[in-house]
């Protein structure tokens, strides 16, 4: 009972290694039997002990908390475990026909899942490094796995880009345990609340926050993302937008409790900002369904990060619970593409017409999917928006800001929405496994729109009752905002100018993005010295 | 050795990273920085102390073992990005037939 978050990444890791092993179609199904015990172990756990309202820290081997490998649980890592055991089980029904005698796509699939619930509990700095390595090794694997030269050219600039970021992450992890001497967070949180002296702390946390700046996609160095997501197969372009890009946003949660350096909120705030913008340009311009898609998580990520380095507590809370909102519709959106792209074998978005007639359901899912990424009340997206513009009321800037990202998300899913409309003279495809996977996740999308109260009661333990769904006025401005998207689609994105293709045609390179890495780090350096 | 010596060396290495036109070249600054990251943890390790902790009973001023621990494994995965860096290159021009950046983006069609 009390080694469950260690068998929590065991048992995904064995399961992979047994399939590799054996390598017989019969033999796969044990991905099953392993996603069905994890289910039941983690609800075990999160039932025994009361909901994990205390911190509940495990260290191997019996040693102190400051020299052993520690493992901690508390409400907030249970409820990513709950999140990532769901959408491993999605992807799983989703890929399924397709690969389910491909063992090395089972093994590297289930072999992530480990890593990235071990990301969840560790409670040590070094440890968190090499999850974050792992994790990003096997998902370059899986994102060439078509092995074509667009995926693999992705893939490469993803590992190059990704681990020199990790490189910084070193150089702070040196600072820290030269101050601290240890690398467990809490003694460090500790020790690091005692210090006078908080220059090199600072310079620490510059260093760290630079790596898990490339590793979550913020402001300038985020070109590795379009490229993967839109590289990968469906199944794993939904895994790396709606979670795996989370594991750089969970660090940051992390390291941010154990540094508590309040006076670089406001930098990340608008570093969201930013981030949220430039997302919403670039996804304007593209006309690729997945690369649109892949911008939007950009946006999207700016959001959460608009929302989690806020102090105020209802703002946090909104970017938390907008983590959890954007992995279910933006996995819908990618399955969604997925299955559109199989079918008709194109990805411009101006040459695919008529979806809805020859795929219902999906169409239905996926505008589903889109009413919630747009924010429309019912769906789960108007919810974690209407909170965190709660948190901002006081500012009218930063209300603007809201407004604006929100304005061009709609712009952009008007334009995406396009396909549904016309004929076509493809052949109608059926996709059941795959309409299961997104039903089930339009399920999740409707459920956390309406029913978020007791959910958010049980996990973070803030009452929501404020945000009023049925509110008349949160209902004119969403219609609003989608007819002035709809005037901005017509009159300006459809004519096509050339500063759109322009822009589309942006490409950094390799060099540049370092340089800007660096840029960053720089800009940060500056920023903690006024 | 100085950390601030090693700490040039990593700077080579960014400088590498930002302005190197072969992939090859940018994979070798990736390692290039890898490495000197790690001397720069080893040189911070050994600061308190010189004497190895183990074989010998009560040891004075023993040096810090936990840096090199982590640097091994520092290590072990910076050679297996190489490694599968270094495959992915070869694929890259065995698809693109170049190793240069910016054909590469000129080639993307």
């Amino acid at each position: 009972m009390e080694f469950i978050p260690i068998y929590l990444i065991f048992i995904p890791i064995v399961a992979a290694m047994i399939i590799y092993l054996f390598n017989n179609k019969y033999v796969n199904y044990i991905i099953f039997v392993a996603q069905t015990i994890m289910t039941f172990l983690a609800v075990i756990y999160y039932k025994v002990y009361d909901g994990l309202v205390v911190d509940k820290m495990i260290v191997l081997g019996g040693w102190d908390k400051r020299i052993g490998i520690a493992l901690k649980s508390d409400s907030l890592s249970m409820s990513f475990i709950f999140l990532s055991i769901f959408i491993w089980w999605i992807v799983i029904i989703y890929c399924w026909d397709k690969r389910k005698t491909d063992f090395k796509f089972l093994f590297f699939l289930m072999f992530l899942q480990g890593t990235f619930l071990g990301l969840l509990q560790t409670n040590d700095l070094f440890n968190l490094f090499i999850f974050i390595e792992i994790t990003t090794i096997i998902s370059t694997i899986l994102i060439i796995y078509k092995k074509d030269g667009y995926s693999v050219r992705a893939g490469f600039y993803y590992l190059l880009l990704n681990s020199t970021g990790m490189i910084f992450y070193l150089l702070g992890l040196i600072l820290i345990y030269n101050i601290s001497g240890t690398l467990n967070m809490e003694a460090t949180s500790h020790k690091i609340s005692l210090l006078t002296d908080t220059y090199p702390v600072k310079m620490a946390y510059i260093f760290i926050m630079s790596a898990i700046g490339v590793k979550s996609a913020f402001f300038p160095v985020y070109n590795w993302l379009p490229k993967a997501h839109g590289a990968a197969p469906s199944s794993i372009s939904a895994l790396l937008s709606g979670l795996l890009v989370k594991s750089g946003v969970y660090a940051f949660i992390r390291l941010n409790q154990m540094f508590k350096m309040e006076s670089f909120y406001h930098f990340f705030f608008f570093l969201g900002f930013f981030t949220a913008i430039s997302g919403i340009i670039f996804a304007l311009s593209q006309k690729d369904i997945k690369q649109i898609l892949a911008f939007h998580t950009i946006s999207q990520i700016g959001i959460i990060l608009m929302g989690i380095s806020s102090i105020d507590e209802k703002t946090y809370v909104g970017g938390l619970m907008h983590i959890f909102n954007h992995a279910m519709f933006k996995s819908l959106l990618f399955m969604g593409a997925g299955i559109i792209i199989n079918t008709y074998g194109i990805r411009r978005i101006t040459d695919i017409r008529g979806v809805f007639k020859k795929l219902p359901y999906t169409s239905i899912f996926m505008i589903i999917g889109m009413l919630s990424i747009t924010g429309a009340p019912l769906f789960n997206g108007f919810v974690s928006k209407t909170v965190i513009k709660y948190g901002v009321k006081g500012s009218n800037i930063k209300s603007t800001m809201l407004f604006i990202i929100n304005l061009g998300t709609s712009i952009s899913f008007i334009k995406l929405s396009q396909i549904f409309f016309g004929n076509s003279r493809i052949k109608r495809s059926r996709n059941i496994n795959g309409n299961l996977a997104m039903f089930l996740l339009a399920v999740m999308c409707i459920m956390l729109g309406n029913y978020f109260i007791p959910i958010t009661k049980g996990f973070f333990g803030v009452d929501l009752s404020y945000v009023k769904v049925m509110d008349i006025g949160n209902w004119i401005n969403y219609i609003m905002t989608l007819g002035i998207g709809y005037i901005v689609y017509k009159k300006i994105i459809a004519k096509d100018y050339s500063i759109i293709k322009k822009i589309r045609h942006i490409n950094i390179s390799f060099g540049t993005t370092n340089f800007l890495l660096v840029m960053f780090i720089f800009i940060m350096i500056l920023w903690s010295r006024y | 050795m100085n950390p601030i010596l090693s700490f040039i060396v990593v700077l080579i290495g960014i400088y590498g990273l930002a302005t190197s036109k072969n992939i090859i070249k940018s994979i070798v600054c990736l390692n290039i920085t890898q490495t000197a990251v790690i001397l720069v943890f080893l040189n911070f390790g050994a600061f308190h102390g010189s004497n190895i902790p183990i074989l010998i009973d009560k040891v004075i001023d023993m040096t810090d073992p936990l840096p090199q621990a982590l640097m091994i494994t520092a290590i072990v995965i910076g050679a297996a990005i190489t490694a599968l860096a270094l495959m992915l290159s070869i694929k890259i021009f065995h698809y693109y037939g170049t190793l240069d950046w910016k054909e590469l983006i000129e080639r993307e069609g």
